[in-house]
């Protein structure tokens, strides 16, 4: 265990301690790669910039996250809702299935100009796209979910009386919910993705995206790689804590999925 | 087996199955049609259904610029995303080889893998300035850390004996790659060359859209577009990109699927 720590720990520990010593001793361009010191001091200062009122980079950052969490809530009730609705119907399923496999192959992003035009500069173009880019997933994942759900299941909750909204709430729900999971961590990969992406092109004047874009286009490297460098932090956060958290209180304790296995 | 009953049974299927996927298209293109053209929706921004076709017209048989941002885009993705393959299924390969070259990357690859692509984009654009060569690392990085630890997961969980058995019958390097390991955890890799399509897709629309020297593909041209304000060339670039973001996945991998993995008997088909 021990040993496997450090082997893990190494080759990040040497690529860093190189960039450092190259930066310094400038054999990279210092402005492009900036050292690891300095980024996190740039960090240091985007966060104490303006701190006793407001912190700028938390500014940034609640700007993203109040974005993210809209949309990817409105995403999210949506998907379930059509992908239950697909799920159930045939029919439905049919007509919309081919639509939301192409629509889902656009990138959220792409999308931004068209958005532009219709919503305008911030957030709700921003929030929009957010909320699609949340939607497909969870929608995909639902459906196909709850077209696994064993008929049985189904015919024998009928006979013993349920009504159709119990049928959904008591078989189809629970059975599918490791699906819905799924597509609700992808939702969220790709929500958060979406909403820094977009506010490169869209955002006015906040957000963790519209600061990385506006230190990419002045190349000042130090702030993008403090600002990435937060993006992805996040992330982990979102991702490692508060889903992996969820489902271990809900799917994984009712034995819908192994837990992982470490190798 | 249930396997016979789903094959479809030729051409005539195939068709029926691609009209069934395109009729909603249609479908929703008529109505959109119907309600622009009696007035219900009267918006510049967006266009008729029939615009759009006038306009695909124009751009794909008249002057043939379509062609040429579809072609840039594809040049770009299969620059990134073969070198991804070809370099990232070596590297696989040999991290599951070596224990503790495997300790050593294993976690620093899981990290990376997770690392949003929209990350990247931007120091790459720092770095590499504002064209092709970003593009194309951008689309090369996402799918290289899907591919690598798919095909490094895939080669692991090979059972010994296998291996053990092709040891002793004398296979070693680059035969026993490509003779044994490679078609074991082809079910793997494949499951990673899909994510990684995916992801290279969304890094070169990305991409093309944010590098600002980049004249032609498909990203620039809807982003183009917002300079004239023009909607029904972006509906246009954005139904392509999904179109072939969706063709890429179905065509390219189901092929590849049908001759590796269906046909060894080691995945069932759908």
């Amino acid at each position: 265990m021990k040993r496997k720590t450090l082997l893990a720990i190494l080759p990040i520990f040497i690529f860093l301690l190189g960039w450092e010593v190259s930066a310094r001793l400038e054999w990279v361009n210092p402005v492009l790669f900036p050292a690891p010191s300095a980024i996190i001091s740039e960090l240091v200062d985007l966060f104490e910039k303006g701190l006793p009122a407001h912190s700028e980079l938390i500014n940034h950052t609640l700007a993203t996250l109040k974005r993210l969490g809209i949309g990817f809530s409105v995403g999210v009730l949506a998907g379930i809702f059509m992908g239950v609705l697909m799920g159930l119907s045939n029919p439905v399923f049919h007509f919309f299935n081919p639509l939301i496999l192409v629509l889902m192959s656009i990138p959220g992003i792409a999308l931004a100009p068209l958005f532009i035009i219709w919503l305008g500069f911030g957030d709700p173009t921003i929030i929009t796209l957010g909320a699609l880019s949340t939607f497909f997933p969870v929608v995909y994942s639902t459906t196909t979910g709850v077209r696994s759900v064993d008929k049985q299941m189904v015919r024998a909750a009928q006979i013993m009386g349920a009504t159709p909204l119990q049928v959904i709430m008591s078989v189809y729900i629970p059975w599918s919910a490791a699906f819905v999971f799924n597509g609700v961590k992808l939702g969220l990969v790709r929500g958060w993705m979406t909403v820094i992406a977009v506010e490169f092109v869209a955002a006015s004047n906040y957000g963790l995206g519209y600061m990385i874009w506006y230190a990419t286009e002045r190349l000042k490297a130090d702030v993008v790689y403090a600002g990435i460098l937060v993006m992805i932090l996040i992330y982990f956060i979102l991702d490692k804590l508060l889903i992996e958290n969820v489902e271990k209180k809900t799917i994984a304790r009712w034995g819908m999925i192994s837990q992982k296995q470490d190798g | 087996m249930s396997e016979q009953k789903q094959k479809p049974s030729g051409l005539s299927s195939r068709l029926k199955n691609t009209l069934d996927f395109l009729f909603p298209f249609l479908v929703i293109g008529i109505l959109w049609e119907i309600l622009v053209r009696t007035g219900v929706i009267q918006l510049h921004s967006l266009p008729a259904p029939s615009t759009l076709l006038v306009k695909f017209w124009e751009l794909a048989f008249v002057n043939g610029i379509l062609w040429k941002h579809l072609f840039s885009s594809l040049y770009r993705l299969f620059a990134g995303y073969l070198l991804a393959v070809f370099i990232g299924t070596a590297i696989g390969a040999l991290l599951a080889q070596n224990q503790v070259a495997h300790d050593m990357f294993e976690p620093t690859l899981n990290l990376l893998m997770s690392v949003p692509t929209i990350a990247w984009i931007p120091i790459f654009l720092i770095t590499l300035g504002l064209g092709d060569k970003t593009v194309i690392m951008a689309i090369f990085t996402s799918s290289f850390f899907a591919i690598t630890y798919n095909t490094m997961r895939g080669i692991e969980m090979i059972d010994k004996s296998i291996v053990n058995a092709a040891h002793l019958m004398g296979l070693r390097g680059l035969h026993l790659f490509l003779e044994v390991l490679l078609p074991a955890s082809m079910l793997s890799i494949i499951n990673g060359l899909r994510l990684a399509i995916g992801y290279a897709w969304r890094a070169l629309v990305g991409g093309e859209l944010l590098a600002a020297m980049i004249e032609w593909g498909l990203g620039k041209m809807v982003y183009q577009a917002r300079y004239f304000n023009d909607a029904s060339v972006m509906l246009l670039g954005l139904l392509i990109i999904g179109f072939t973001g969706y063709l890429l996945d179905r065509v390219f991998l189901t092929i590849l699927e049908r001759n590796t993995v269906e046909k060894w008997g080691m995945a069932v088909k759908k």
